[in-house]
């Protein structure tokens, strides 16, 4: 366990800043990719951190602060979209300016070459698992146990989102 | 076909997948509302040995709720004394209790208490405060504020959560506040997070993060104001909300003369309250001070149309909101809410 970790487990926000800084490109890449919304992206990386600051006790140092942090990330992107209804209604409800700022889609610069296009493209299951396998290295039962789907599913999802891929690419 | 084949099958795909970056720096710096946001969330280091009192106080606690049964969800909301000795009715409150619909609880000056709020929130019960468990229903949680100092966090849609004051009801948005009430019912609500709207007798006021209203016995909810706004700003508010007989078109002037940009919300809020001569008054010292969005003209605006109304406030909100909580981090024009 590094000593900023260590630092920050007992509650120094400096070091827990160091960590946001050192990460939140990765993190930010992987809700990117997820969502393919670049508003969404923001707003998770953001409940990323905030659930990682309030969970550190939690960390016990047994795998590497950054795949903790990862496999944290999916959990609130997962998380968030079961319960995207009451996420929608809230937002509507309350009509949080924040979610008048967000750039658009189109304005992502995160998505500028085709293969990023492409897996922005894609319909979101075939796009979570194949994100998750291909680009993040997960397993399918690993993926399963995220996802809350079966791992039969994750790997007919990855074939589809390979197909589909292809398919695009080279159209 | 198996997962071999298939990586054989989609291997430049796969490779182009490999060279994707693991890394893109989100297009602006998302660590001020984060740590916005973990402020005041101290951090609670794991200490294995708390876990043993705990599991006797929980063992006790079922051992307790077991012999007298617990009350139904519905029925009771948990409350946990936090200094002296409250009382739910008559009864000193032990470490926790239920608070019970139609139970007050009373604090004295040294005591408070905590009102777990269903799952969607808590109330903060200060000193010297009487509330009273209205209704525990999942669409409707509602407490009664007869006096006292309540601080309300709610994180739930809407319309959940509802304070009932002498002076009308509190509405939550989605937020957090602070609600005092004196012994003859008057009071303040300010809002430290989201939205509040206070109603009364269909007077409506939408309090803002960074912004406050007096409330009163007989009038309803006041004009919000911010935070910072001058002396001469409130007085003038509080005479238009509050007088008896008259006086108002003075105090309005006296306002639109001490308003600046950034109490928009004020004057957005005064437009629904005066007559149509004043009206004009005070939509073009809006104007002047805060530019009408796209498709707000004067003349929807003077007979109070709610298309325009909403729209030139959804603009109003949202620079406050911006002014809020960019404050320290940014220097935030408060006539556009564009970062200066």
């Amino acid at each position: 366990m590094t000593d900023l970790v260590r630092q920050a487990q007992q509650g120094d926000q400096a070091a827990f800043q160091s960590l946001y800084r050192e990460h939140v490109g990765r993190v930010y890449a992987l809700c990117l990719r997820l969502t393919a919304d670049a508003g969404e992206a923001e707003e998770f990386t953001q409940d990323a951190f905030v659930r990682a600051w309030e969970r550190l006790a939690t960390f016990r140092g047994e795998s590497a602060f950054s795949s903790w942090l990862y496999r944290l990330t999916v959990n609130v992107v997962f998380l968030s979209r079961r319960a995207a209804r009451r996420r929608l209604q809230r937002v509507f409800a309350t009509d949080d300016p924040g979610t008048l700022e967000r750039p658009g889609r189109d304005a992502n610069p995160g998505l500028g070459v085709d293969l990023e296009r492409a897996v922005a493209a894609l319909p979101p299951g075939a796009r979570e698992v194949f994100v998750l396998h291909d680009v993040e290295g997960y397993r399918h039962e690993e993926i399963a146990e995220l996802t809350g789907i079966a791992v039969g599913t994750s790997k007919a999802q990855l074939f589809r989102a390979r197909r589909l891929l292809r398919g695009m690419l080279e159209s | 076909m198996t997962e071999r084949d298939q990586d054989a099958e989609f291997r430049e795909l796969l490779e182009r997948a490999a060279q994707l970056p693991k890394s893109i720096e989100p297009p602006r710096d998302l660590w001020p509302e984060i740590e916005a946001r973990i402020a005041g969330k101290a951090r609670v280091r794991f200490r294995a040995w708390l876990l043993i009192p705990l599991a006797a106080a929980a063992a006790l606690a079922v051992l307790l709720l077991g012999r007298r049964g617990p009350p139904r969800p519905g029925e009771a909301w948990e409350v946990t004394r936090v200094a002296g000795l409250p009382l739910v009715g008559t009864t000193p409150l032990g470490a926790t209790g239920a608070l019970k619909v139609g139970d007050w609880l009373q604090t004295d000056d040294s005591s408070r208490a905590v009102i777990l709020v269903g799952d969607i929130g808590h109330v903060d019960v200060k000193p010297d405060t009487r509330i009273r468990l209205v209704r525990a229903q999942r669409t409707d949680h509602r407490l009664a504020l007869e006096r006292g100092e309540i601080y309300a966090t709610v994180d739930a849609p809407p319309r959940l959560f509802f304070v009932d004051t002498p002076a009308g009801t509190v509405v939550d948005l989605g937020c957090a506040y602070t609600l005092a009430v004196d012994s003859s019912g008057d009071g303040t609500i300010h809002v430290s997070a989201g939205y509040v709207e206070f109603d009364w007798s269909g007077r409506r006021s939408i309090v803002p993060l960074g912004f406050r209203a007096e409330t009163r016995r007989g009038f309803g909810p006041g004009t919000p104001y911010a935070e910072d706004a001058s002396q001469a700003l409130r007085h003038a508010l509080a005479t238009f909300d509050f007088a008896h007989g008259g006086g108002g078109a003075e105090a309005v002037r006296q306002a639109l003369a001490a308003a600046r940009p950034e109490d928009a919300v004020s004057l957005w809020h005064l437009l629904g309250r005066v007559d149509r001569v004043l009206r004009g008054e005070v939509y073009d010292r809006l104007a002047s001070l805060v530019p009408p969005p796209a498709g707000v003209t004067r003349q929807g605006a003077l007979q109070l149309d709610r298309a325009p109304l909403e729209t030139y406030w959804n603009t109003i909100r949202r620079i406050a909101w911006r002014r809020s909580i960019l404050k320290g981090i940014r220097d935030i024009d408060p006539r556009t809410g564009m970062a200066r």
